[in-house]
């Protein structure tokens, strides 16, 4: 062992500096890092069912206007004056086959009473295979063709079915992206009068 | 061996650079065309109805329409931005592929980069304070001479491996003697560094202090205990003025040594700096077309043939007049291309006929008559001149002898069922026995 | 009687690595070495029930027994043997199943490779944790990702079938298979790296003894990724070959973390340096594994390459969090304890190079890793609003990062060990980099534009020049030896195949083929044009050099698929069949692509779109085509193939040299007589053979 009073010939510093701990500090960083990833990993909804938020909802909606799939042209005023159901559809999307039917009570309550229109439109689908759904599914309300996709660009729709509810001056109060039941609508007609829509 | 090298690679430097601003075409630049920037913004949409994919990739319906919807705002002259921003009102702003920079995640642009400025300046950090330090003693040492013996016995072990790695490096060449010399004295003093050597607690292969070298190294090298390799008459022949005068040449030498590397290095490093400012730079232009960074160019003959491609697709799509301006151009520029004479005069042909105009049907006339002389074996121009004189003049004996010309052409069966109507009324007309090559229609 | 064999199967597996565990413990905990020695035996143990396990699945798959709810799942009467066999790893249960017995595998070679040395507490070490792993897949099985329930209610007639786009190329069979055999792999060297920990013994090689191992994981990882490339291509339609999707990302992590440590791992080998980095290396590529597992199998991030959702998702992150913990608190540990002697001599050396390399590799998966999960943390932050991130974000540090390394590549193999001078590299790369800028000026002449291309096929040829230098270098020591060893000529120049294995050499064909592979992937991605056809029958048109003309269309029946075909003459030689392809009665179809492969380019073709047969207006109806001509594809293939090819090269064993040989030293215990005109740099590149003397051992074993 050195004796520290008289240092022999080999130089030796002074008094030995504090031992490092790089390893500890570098480990518990990420440790701490590692931590805060897990939580949030076992936080998240699965992707398919997360809320794809629209940023439609709240402000106005766009014109819908076009040609129906019988050829007609339907189109309805930027402030509708009663409440509006939009719901994009494909002839070959299952949850819209098993939507089909609340959409057909939906339309049957609501055409009496006046206050709420419904109308359909075609996302990603042909006019003609739409036309036959319909039919089909004895709809009687409007079905546009939206050949060229630019409705469904202008409500931002990325799936189907996507249903979208517009108070009578024209804003945008809700966004579904899974199939609705005529009950749903109601209760979001409803919320939507109450906070005075 | 540096003198003959370095015009080289002086050399090699500037045709790189050269060859790259010439390549990167920095010095042909324009401002980006509105196709370019529509390929630009396409490939950052995401495709709504796909996962991954951009709209430029996609062939989605949807891809479609915002393909669409991307070109007719650029020609309303909206800013690439205020495109990006449209569509994200509409679609929310996971549709853009890139994330923008600014909320949170300008994290996702910003930790990347730090973490390699971090690493970067680590790396650059320990090598300065090694030689702050002095490479007398060793860097674990820095904390402190360890008095646990086992320590002490790997930091032994280590070195003197250390030292036979060097030997037999310097051996083979691998090192130069500037390095040699260094390495080995710095590692000598880091085991004198160490103290002298406890009792056998430390096994064997410990190694006494005073001996630097170890008996693998002897029996490698047949070097003394006290003399280096340098005096090694088994040594690779080398340089021979090193080992008459190693302490005092080396080191002059190794200053020069030490100012052209740091020399060397600032260029480096400027060529790298200036590299990674002009990839981002001029690699966000795309060319027509294309989703990419790059064009190769076409030679004449290559740029003739693409446009006609590109008018031939034009006409396949029956658009007429846009078709034979395209091929108008291509006449322009080249009044002998037969192929562009003959689609021309076929498209004018057809356009005459349509709007009963006789200027176009007397100019297709004359084309189909020029291009016919220029390439007598071109099987298109004899079927456009038959057509023409069948349908035009009513001359269904011409015309016959036109389609005659142009069955010996050998012309794919495709084309020939396609006008297998227009032959067989030409041959009926004119009474003579349909051939065989024609098929029923 | 299927379902029975499998859940015996996977009991039997289950059993053993629990009881593996006991055992090894409790003769850990006592020091028993005879204890210790009677728990290697699990390992088979483990390997028999999984392989029970796959053979009653297989079997059940073969002959359609949908009394299995797996099977009814992913299998269907018409299902072609081949689909059905490949249906065991189709979907989540069936693939921790392939897990399961991959790892069975690995277990019982490490316990085979390691029998002399079984009583010794470090190879307990790591076989016990082997046995963990194998206890928490195999426990899986028995709860949510049982393959082998039964279907509730009735036994349905006849199956759903595998998933569209699983049944539609043979590579099915190859790649699933190939990515676990290498994301698998990557448990031993992380067992090895705890047990080292552990029993803080860290000075011996237990890294360089299952070097083999890891080499054989990461090959076979490389390989799987690149099939998979290379079946996205064939199969998804848009012509492209990587997307950054997190799926592929998730197998990609682990294999940067892994190159990185196949190569500073030669820095510890050789000089005893960067073992904790190392250890930390390992650590993360075996957690970044299971971190993938979770995100290919959890759900939370969209793909369209994983798996359906279930409730492993949870168990999965927990185990990723224990294993992150236990590898993370072990070195935090131990680490400053238990550092290298000394430091890295100078950056310019081999061992500086090979710092750079492990700090890109590194930091790129950092960027790849934050890239995956960020739109996840941005959610959780954001309450909600999403953020996109795709390619374009990944590519615009892709090519930064590939550049340095195609750099890096070309200036390590010259490199020596401890330190060198500018001069020496200026000799010995002065050839390589002439070829590389060379290539750029040939290029630029040729009218090749853009600058990341043309930076990517300079660097390339230069790496591709500097590894070819390090083989003619190898070959000919090779040669020299054979000559000095008292071979006749004819016979020492035949012995030069010497020269091309061994790890560094197998490592030279490997860059090689990595270097093709880049520029293949510079040229497709830079110069490549998409287009749409608008075609008639019997019409054609030209599109970047290459006539596609419609011929006609027909339909191709089978029992298990019907495909609606166009039939398209490409460049008036080869025919084409994009189609429409639906698989069994139904389910949605899928398109199917068809591609021209050829040296120069790709023509790569789908059907966009089938006109609607029109109220008989007679006139012909126009089809579209989508087409994406994209050049030298071919060679991502060929590059792929080169990097197995030199995996196994670098397997073969090189001439048996003294481990610290330097870089140019010629063949070990015959030194050259002093020839004044031999060159001083004709040696042949380092090549330490397998049985490394650990620093300090002394005497040899």
């Amino acid at each position: 062992m050195t004796d520290l009073a008289t240092p022999p010939a080999p130089p030796v510093p002074p008094s030995p500096p504090p031992t490092r701990h790089t390893a500890r500090w570098a480990g518990l960083l990420i440790l701490v890092v590692a931590a805060g990833l897990i939580a949030v990993l076992a936080t998240r909804p699965p992707a398919t069912v997360s809320e794809v938020q629209n940023p439609l909802v709240g402000h106005a909606s766009p014109r819908i206007s076009g040609t129906t799939v019988d050829g007609s042209t339907f189109s309805l005023p930027a402030v509708p004056g009663k409440f509006v159901v939009v719901n994009f559809f494909a002839s070959w999307c299952i949850p819209c086959q098993s939507e089909g039917p609340n959409l057909v009570q939906f339309n049957f309550e609501h055409q009496q009473s006046g206050d709420a229109q419904l109308v359909s439109v075609v996302f990603d689908d042909s006019a003609s295979n739409a036309r036959d759904y319909q039919a089909k599914l004895g709809a009687t309300w409007p079905t546009l063709a939206d050949s060229g996709g630019d409705l469904a660009l202008a409500f931002g729709v990325r799936e189907s079915p996507s249903t979208f509810l517009i108070a009578p001056d024209g804003r945008v109060v809700a966004y579904i992206v899974a199939p609705v039941t005529a009950a749903d609508l109601d209760q979001l007609i409803a919320r939507a009068k109450a906070t005075g829509a | 061996m540096r003198s003959r090298h370095f015009p080289l690679w002086t050399l090699l430097g500037v045709a790189l650079v050269v060859a790259l601003v010439v390549g990167s075409g920095l010095l042909s630049s324009s401002p980006p065309t509105a196709a370019q920037r529509a390929s630009a913004i396409e490939s950052v949409i995401r495709c709504p109805t796909c996962e991954d994919l951009s709209v430029a990739e996609s062939s989605a319906p949807t891809a479609v329409t915002v393909r669409a919807t991307v070109r007719q705002l650029i020609a309303e002259g909206r800013s690439d931005q205020q495109i990006e921003d449209y569509l994200s009102a509409r679609y929310g702003s996971s549709i853009v592929l890139d994330p923008p920079a600014s909320g949170w995640s300008l994290l996702v642009w910003v930790l990347p980069v730090a973490a390699g400025v971090i690493a970067a300046g680590l790396v650059v950090a320990v090598v300065a304070r090694r030689r702050r330090c002095g490479t007398d003693v060793l860097d674990a040492d820095v904390r402190g001479p360890s008095t646990d013996p086992v320590a002490l016995a790997e930091r032994r072990r280590f070195l003197t491996q250390s030292l036979s790695d060097a030997d037999a490096e310097y051996l083979a060449g691998d090192l130069s003697d500037a390095d040699y010399l260094s390495l080995r004295q710095r590692d000598l003093a880091r085991l004198a560094a160490l103290g002298p050597v406890a009792t056998s607690a430390d096994g064997p292969g410990a190694v006494t202090a005073g001996t630097p070298g170890s008996s693998e190294l002897s029996a490698v090298s047949g070097a003394t205990a006290t003399g280096t390799l340098l005096d090694d008459p088994d040594r690779v022949a080398g340089d021979v003025d090193a080992r008459v005068e190693p302490s005092v040449d080396l080191t002059d030498r190794a200053r020069r040594r030490g100012r052209n590397k740091w020399f060397l290095v600032a260029a480096v490093g400027c060529f790298a700096a200036a590299l990674a400012l002009a990839v981002p730079v001029f690699s966000s232009h795309r060319l027509p077309g294309q989703s990419a960074t790059g064009s190769i160019d076409l030679s004449p003959s290559q740029q003739v043939q693409r446009s006609l491609d590109q008018a031939a697709a034009v006409e396949n799509q029956d658009q007429l007049g846009e078709a034979a301006q395209l091929y108008q151009s291509i006449l322009d520029a080249n009044p002998d291309n037969e192929v562009a004479l003959a689609q021309l005069g076929w498209l004018e042909y057809r356009i005459g006929q349509q709007g009963a105009s006789t200027t176009l049907l007397n100019d297709a006339r004359a084309k189909l008559n020029q291009a016919a002389v220029l390439n007598p074996g071109d099987y298109a121009v004899h079927l456009y001149l038959g057509t023409l004189l069948l349908q035009l003049d009513g001359n269904a004996a011409e015309a016959v002898a036109q389609f005659t010309q142009f069955l010996a052409d050998r012309p794919p069966a495709s084309v020939v069922a396609q006008a297998a109507s227009v032959l067989r009324q030409a041959y009926l007309a004119a009474g003579r026995p349909i051939p065989s090559q024609i098929p029923t229609v | 009687m299927n379902g029975t064999l499998g859940h015996i199967g996977v009991l039997l597996g289950f059993a053993g690595a629990v009881v593996g565990i006991v055992v090894l413990g409790v003769g850990l905990a006592r020091g028993r070495t005879n204890t210790l020695r009677g728990g290697q035996v699990y390992a088979p143990v483990i390997l028999l029930g999984g392989l029970v396990a796959v053979v009653a699945m297989e079997h059940a798959l073969i002959t359609h027994d949908f009394s299995l709810s797996y099977v009814a799942q992913n299998n269907s009467r018409e299902t072609p043997w081949l689909y059905s066999i490949t249906g065991l790893w189709s979907a989540l249960a069936g693939s921790i199943l392939l897990w399961g017995v991959v790892l069975g595998g690995y277990a019982t070679a490490m316990v085979w490779r390691f029998r002399k040395r079984a009583g010794d507490e470090l190879v307990g070490w790591a076989t016990l944790v082997v046995y963990v792993v194998s206890a928490f897949f195999f426990g899986l099985m028995l709860g949510p990702a049982d393959p082998f329930t039964h279907v509730v209610g009735a036994i349905p007639a006849d199956g759903t079938g595998p998933n569209s786009l699983l049944q539609d190329n043979p590579l099915v069979l190859i790649h699933p298979p190939m990515l676990y055999l290498g994301l698998v792999g990557f448990t031993l060297p992380f067992a090895f790296a705890i047990a080292s920990l552990i029993t803080g013994r860290l000075d011996e090689d237990w890294q360089g003894e299952t070097r083999r191992w890891t080499l054989f994981a990461w090959a076979f990882l490389s390989m799987g990724i690149l099939l998979g490339a290379w079946w996205s291509y064939q199969v998804l339609g848009w012509g492209g070959f990587w997307g950054w999707d997190p799926v592929e990302n998730a197998a990609l992590l682990p294999w940067l973390v892994g190159t990185a440590y196949l190569h500073s791992v030669m820095v510890q080998q050789r000089r005893g340096l960067l073992r904790i980095w190392n250890l930390s290396l390992v650590v993360a590529a075996f957690s970044l594994t299971i971190l993938g597992t979770f995100l290919t199998r959890s759900g939370v991030l969209e793909s369209v390459h994983s798996f359906s959702e279930s409730t492993i998702g949870p168990l999965l992150l927990g185990f990723f969090g224990l294993v992150l913990f236990t590898g993370v608190g072990l070195i935090a540990w131990r680490g400053d304890r238990l550092r290298s002697a000394g430091g890295i001599d100078s950056p310019i050396s081999r061992e500086g190079a090979f710092l750079a390399n492990n700090l890109l590799f590194v930091g790129f998966a950092f960027v790849v890793l934050l890239g995956t999960v960020f739109p996840l943390l941005y959610e959780a932050l954001n309450n909600g609003t999403q953020v996109g991130i795709g390619a374009p974000y990944f590519n615009r540090f892709f090519v930064p990062v590939g550049l340095a390394l195609l750099f890096l590549m070309a200036v390590a193999p010259a490199l020596p060990w401890r330190k060198s001078s500018v001069e020496v590299m200026r000799g010995r790369l002065a050839v390589p980099a002439a070829i590389g800028v060379l290539v750029v000026v040939v290029c630029v002449l040729a009218g090749v534009h853009g600058i990341e291309p043309l930076l990517a096929f300079g660097l390339g040829a230069f790496a591709a020049a500097s590894a070819g230098r390090s083989l003619v270098l190898s070959v000919r020591g090779s040669v020299r030896a054979a000559r000095v060893g008292g071979a006749s000529t004819g016979r020492a120049a035949l012995s030069g195949w010497r020269g091309f294995v061994g790890r560094a050499n197998g490592g030279m064909v490997v860059h090689i083929g990595v270097v093709v592979v880049a520029i293949g992937l510079a040229a497709a991605t830079s110069y490549l044009q998409r287009g749409t056809l608008h075609l008639a029958k019997g019409q054609s048109t030209t599109f970047a050099g290459h006539t596609v003309e419609f011929v006609g269309t027909r339909v191709v029946t089978s029992p298990s698929r019907s495909s609606f075909q166009a039939v398209l003459r490409v460049d008036g030689r080869g025919m084409f069949y994009p189609a429409v392809t639906q698989f069994g009665a139904g389910t949605s179809t899928v398109g199917t692509p068809a591609i021209d492969s050829g040296w120069r380019d790709d023509v790569y073709l789908t059907i966009n779109n089938i006109p609607q047969s029109s109220s008989g207006s007679g006139t012909t109806t126009v089809w579209t085509f989508g087409v994406v001509e994209q050049p030298l594809v071919m060679w991502l293939w060929i590059g792929a193939g080169l990097i197995g090819f030199g995996s196994i090269l670098s397997a073969i064993p090189g001439r048996r040299r003294r481990p610290t040989d330097p870089v140019s030293a010629p063949v070990s215990g015959v030194a050259p007589p002093p020839d004044p005109e031999l060159d001083r740099d004709t040696g042949s590149p380092d090549d330490a053979s397998d049985d490394r003397l650990p620093v300090g051992a002394g005497d040899a074993p």
